[in-house]
């Protein structure tokens, strides 16, 4: 990671997301005059070129997907299928990375995994991104007692460590993919719900957003079409780098038999404590899920990583 | 000083009481019901009904949530075990020392490894070094620590014929037996832990580098370990101590599973055993006491600041 620069730690303006800070201002966003694309555009331009790392992460982000979308058809064996003339077959032509204690072939329920993984990730991602939108713009917008509120139950909550509480609800919920994505999507919804107030607090006070209520434009347009747009660079960011603290939250839970319930294939349950006798036998059955998982956080770490420093260098460090 | 700390404490009061609502609605309002499971699975008492009111659960709500939070506000008595029937806090005391000293070494270990390539990083700031240490963070970053932690259970036993130590021998019983245990866990958390520290070690360290006071140093015709160590390493640290702050309550997450893979008897095994038997009082009063101990860090930390930077004061 490059070193801090004074200038774009100070300005308010970030470098790409700046023009549309600056151009949100009432209509139309700004483009750069002598460019026609898109700003997305730009900054995966600006990712292959400058970011070596972050285009790595694109890049094992994408295999993920693309594993996870087409795992029915790239696996020639089913997630749960067992053979018991096969059991603890070590690599080979027909099991690329072994079987395990039931005859499973590794590398599908790996695949699998992934689906599951990105499947958690994104849907819990999503659904906590909606949260801390509604929750911190709510608190900025309108401040006073509202804030003070909502911001003592989010301290109250951010007092737990994480892991306990997800934990705590877990166990009384009982294991479910649909229980950890709500959960998690809640946790996460909570936690960035501060950052997302943060910036809601300085672009609130922009002259643009005074020029709107001016105008007459009410609570709702002013908060969702003049505010949200230049909360989004922020909320992008916090999304991706929020990926893979979500996916390895759901693999430690997973991990604990509080997540993800058998027979579906997660990462984390594959390398829980439930199957060290067997992994004594086939080591590569603790192998392979932790590098598969390792890949995945590293992957979405340093994409998350890349968009952070392209399109807002202010929570860098953060 | 004093005031600002009156000022803190007041303002933890409503938080760790919101944290308790939290907690104990958590446990009553969820599905799971700790009564069923005890007389179905392990008859603890001939029907529901009778257990129920042996627990006092068939009493309305509030009324126990006051039982419980008046206990420990008026007599420091934070409840028993449904199951065992022992004083809750008693135990917490007695596991309490297995993961501070877990916790102590991990941030040892990760604030040496981390501390000292974050340095050697930033001075030789685009060198071969830099580059190795940088990459080393990352790979720190992506490795899960619970993944680490059952390779170096599994590997060394099938390669190298090597089994870490099961049995937990007590620091005040034989400390070098003691030491010998807590190595390994300590070591692999504290590696996994380290990567955060060395980015922010090095970037902080960089930062403060280019400062003119750094300038005045070395015209002053200093030698580069006097202004490194005595002059820039004290201000760098700052941003390390409120990561290893923010960072506080990922290493009491992570002691729960640290502590079911190597078998250490602490409050996160504690706390993870009550979570599968559904003991109210235990996860409720652990929940509590280690919410209120990460305020009370915080507020440690944020004093430590005025320590480390005379400029700061409250």
């Amino acid at each position: 990671m490059r070193s801090w620069t004074r200038a774009s730690a100070t300005s308010r303006e970030p470098a790409l997301a700046g023009a549309r800070v600056a151009g949100g201002a009432v209509t139309l966003p700004a483009r750069r005059p002598e460019s026609t694309r898109p700003w997305w555009a730009d900054v995966w331009i600006q990712m292959l070129r400058r970011k070596p790392l972050g285009t790595m992460g694109s890049v094992i982000v994408v295999v993920m997907l693309v594993a996870a979308v087409l795992a029915e058809w790239i696996t020639p064996y089913g997630f749960a299928q067992t053979s018991l003339r096969e059991r603890f077959i070590s690599m080979n032509g027909a099991h690329w990375l072994g079987t395990d204690e039931i005859g499973r072939d590794l590398l599908t329920r790996l695949i699998y995994g992934a689906r599951i993984s990105l499947y958690v990730g994104f849907g819990a991602v999503a659904l906590g991104s909606v949260l801390a939108t509604a929750i911190g713009m709510l608190s900025a917008y309108f401040g006073g007692r509202l804030d003070l509120l909502l911001q003592r139950g989010v301290d109250a909550w951010m007092a737990f460590p994480p892991l306990l509480l997800l934990m705590s609800i877990m166990s009384m919920l009982g294991p479910s993919v649909w229980n950890i994505t709500i959960v998690l999507g809640v946790a996460f919804g909570i936690q960035n719900s501060r950052i997302v107030r943060g910036v809601a607090l300085v672009v609130k006070e922009h002259t643009f957003v005074e020029s709107a209520r001016a105008l007459g434009a009410g609570h709702l347009r002013t908060t969702l079409t003049h505010i949200l747009p230049n909360v989004m660079p922020t909320l992008i960011v916090v999304a991706t780098t929020g990926l893979s603290t979500v996916i390895l939250t759901e693999a430690s839970l997973s991990f604990l038999g509080l997540g993800v319930p058998p027979p579906y294939p997660t990462w984390g349950g594959m390398l829980s404590l439930a199957g060290l006798d067997h992994m004594y036998r086939a080591p590569w059955l603790a192998i392979w899920p932790a590098v598969a998982l390792s890949l995945a956080v590293f992957g979405f770490n340093m994409l998350g990583d890349a968009l952070r420093d392209l399109l807002d260098p202010r929570l860098k460090g953060g | 000083m004093k005031r600002y700390i009156l000022h803190r404490v007041a303002l933890a009061i409503p938080t760790l009481f919101l944290v308790s609502v939290i907690v104990f609605a958590l446990m009553r309002f969820m599905p799971g019901d700790v009564a069923t499971r005890m007389v179905e699975g392990h008859a603890y008492a001939p029907t529901l009904k009778a257990l129920r009111h042996d627990l006092g659960l068939d009493r309305p709500v509030h009324v126990q949530y006051f039982d419980w939070i008046g206990g420990i506000v008026l007599r420091g008595d934070f409840g028993q075990s449904y199951w065992t029937r022992q004083p809750i806090l008693e135990e917490f005391v007695r596991r309490f020392p297995v993961t501070l000293e877990l916790a102590a070494l991990t941030i040892l270990v990760s604030v040496v490894l981390g501390v000292a390539v974050g340095i050697v990083s930033a001075v030789r700031q685009d060198s071969a070094s830099d580059y190795v240490g940088r990459v080393l963070a990352i790979l720190a970053l992506s490795v899960p620590y619970f993944g680490l932690a059952v390779l170096v259970v599994v590997l060394p036993s099938i390669y190298f014929k090597w089994t870490p130590v099961w049995t937990y021998v007590a620091f005040s019983a034989d400390p070098l037996a003691n030491l010998k245990i807590m190595l390994v866990p300590a070591l692999v958390f504290g590696v996994t832990r380290a990567g955060p520290i060395m980015r922010i070690m090095r970037s902080a360290l960089l930062d403060v580098l280019r400062q003119d006071y750094i300038r005045t140093a070395w015209s002053k015709g200093l030698g580069e370990r006097t202004i490194i160590l005595r002059h820039a390493l004290k201000n760098a640290m700052i941003p390390v101590i409120s990561l290893i702050g923010l960072q506080a309550p990922l290493y009491i997450g992570g002691s729960v599973i640290i502590e079911s893979i190597f078998r250490l008897p602490g409050v996160g095994l504690f706390f993870f055993e009550a979570l599968t038997r559904l003991d109210y009082p235990v996860v409720q009063s652990v929940n509590l006491i280690i919410a209120a101990m990460v305020v009370g860090l915080n507020l440690l930390i944020d004093l430590s600041y005025a320590f480390l930077d005379p400029r700061i004061r409250y």
